[in-house]
């Protein structure tokens, strides 16, 4: 083997070793972090508890339900419109409007997060406040359908990706048998693509749990159980960055490496669950 | 001597891919019940002259086609654009280049047009799907794996699983884009012996790149070069 060759094989091993390395470092890092908490205070404690750092107590619950509720809610919103978007792109105006269409959402991927954030909180917090004359609109509802907004463009990337890869030649046949486009999504591309649409679905809801800026900024950051959709609630992102603001050494402090260790397990399952689908034989 | 009659007709037919002229003012009558065959060198639009023929070419981004393409269904000459599409493609059914079995069970490929068609009744599917497979030779090759995928077919097999799916809806017109070129000698001529039979219920159009083929099998002929038609 030539030497260059070597060297590049080498090179892109090193790198390979060395995100892999990262991770579990960062793993191992807030698991060796948590021991001293962990000693003091079960971990289904702290998992099932309020926060109430004035009566000695501080689990997360409330915040590992606001995170759920907001990153479900935010997919039930962005999925319907994602797929259908993708099926525009790719399905039913695939030339010009579908190629404007992606140019959009290509560029909204691009767009900081905190300017949703922005948008959110002068635009769409008001607005569910004046329509449901509840609370200060600061809620699950508001910060879920903005982080629907944030994530949409990830899934349709992702959904009119998998419609691309239908073969070509089972699209012709449906259509020389005289199939309708329905048809045509119902009985070939579906079949086709629906472990990728899986796969973009799990993968978004990663990035919905893992949005820190969006939840900050509208969901109101209550650390009450929420009770519906209209309740603001807070998520162990913005816990984890409400709290390191203004603390460094106290137990409050130190139970976000438990709350990182949540959100490290959530978002790992999703994604082995996503890399399982797409490792099954097609 | 009896009349010939005549299935499809195009006037001044254009084509265009992106502003380039492909097809230009095709005049062409194509006879009822017999083999027409369409030569040419590659590239020239041979493939794009049939999917003019059951509006295909509408789902190419960038195609754009003028003039008229009448077919005669049985009461007259119909421009083909006033048939709704599902019911024009149904009555000139396509085969492909490439054999293109979906990706499920030989016994509802064949069975896939008429659940297109929201046909329910099982034992009517089930005698249609028999005389479709029966037609195309391949019956007696495949009663036994009716539920084995498709794909699991040789390449001769699949083109015949691909003919009986377009025959199970009982076309007037068969468009044929180079059906044996994928195939061994033996599979093509099998393919031959079948098209030589379906000709007495279907009118068919080959595109072919074998000069013998031609010769065995169709009966008239269609040259396309520099972008027009000509009868051969």
């Amino acid at each position: 083997m030539p030497f260059k060759e070597k060297l590049a094989r080498s090179l892109f091993f090193l790198a390979a070793v060395l995100s892999a390395a990262v991770t579990l470092a960062v793993l191992g890092f807030m698991i060796a972090l948590s021991l001293p908490v962990l000693k003091k205070a079960a971990l289904w404690d702290i998992l099932s508890a309020p926060w109430s750092p004035d009566h000695g107590q501080f689990g997360i619950l409330a915040m590992i339900v606001g995170t759920l509720c907001i990153a479900l809610f935010s997919l039930c919103i962005s999925f319907p419109l994602s797929l259908g978007c993708a099926l525009f792109i790719e399905v039913t105006r695939p030339g010009g409007p579908g190629k404007v269409l992606k140019k959009i959402v290509q560029l909204m991927t691009a767009i900081p997060t905190v300017i949703y954030g922005f948008v959110g909180v002068f635009l769409l917090v008001p607005i569910v406040r004046e329509i449901f004359v509840y609370g200060s609109g600061m809620s699950i509802l508001s910060a879920s359908l903005m982080l629907g907004l944030l994530i949409s463009p990830t899934m349709i990337l992702f959904f009119s990706q998998s419609f691309a890869r239908v073969p070509q030649s089972d699209l012709n046949a449906v259509d020389a048998l005289g199939g309708n486009t329905v048809q045509k999504l119902w009985y070939v591309m579906l079949p086709h693509a629906w472990r990728g649409i899986l796969t973009g679905i799990i993968l978004s809801f990663g990035r919905a749990m893992g949005d820190t800026l969006i939840a900050l900024m509208i969901s109101g950051n209550s650390i009450a159980l929420p009770s519906s959709v209209l309740d603001s609630a807070r998520t162990l992102t913005a816990h984890i960055a409400l709290i390191i603001a203004a603390d460094f050494d106290s137990i409050e402090f130190k139970i976000l490496f438990i709350c990182g260790i949540t959100l490290y397990g959530m978002t790992s399952c999703g994604i082995l669950l996503a890399r399982g689908l797409d490792r099954k034989p097609r | 001597m009896m009349e010939k009659e005549i299935k499809i007709q195009t006037k001044h037919l254009w084509f265009y891919y992106h502003g380039r002229t492909i097809l230009e003012n095709i005049q062409v009558e194509i006879e009822k019940n017999v083999i027409t065959s369409l030569i040419g060198p590659s590239g020239q639009g041979k493939s794009t002259f049939l999917m003019t023929l059951n509006r295909l070419w509408e789902n190419i981004d960038g195609a754009r086609a003028k003039g008229s393409v009448d077919i005669n269904f049985g009461n007259g000459f119909e421009d083909i654009y006033t048939v709704p599409v599902s019911r024009l493609r149904r009555q000139v059914g396509m085969v492909f280049q490439v054999p293109n079995p979906l990706p499920m069970s030989i016994f509802k490929n064949v069975a896939f047009p008429l659940r297109l068609m929201g046909e329910k009744d099982q034992i009517r599917i089930a005698q249609k799907v028999r005389d479709a497979l029966e037609r195309t030779f391949l019956w007696g090759e495949v009663k036994d794996r009716l539920s084995e995928d498709a794909r699991t077919l040789s390449g001769g097999q699949q083109q015949r699983l691909c003919m009986a799916r377009a025959l199970i809806l009982e076309p007037q017109v068969l468009l044929l884009d180079e059906p044996t070129s994928s195939l061994d000698e033996t599979s093509g001529r099998v393919i031959e012996d079948l098209l030589l039979d379906l000709k007495r219920t279907c009118t068919i159009v080959l595109v072919s790149h074998y000069m013998d083929q031609v010769k065995r099998i169709a009966d008239n002929g269609l040259v396309l070069t520099d972008r027009q038609l000509k009868q051969h």
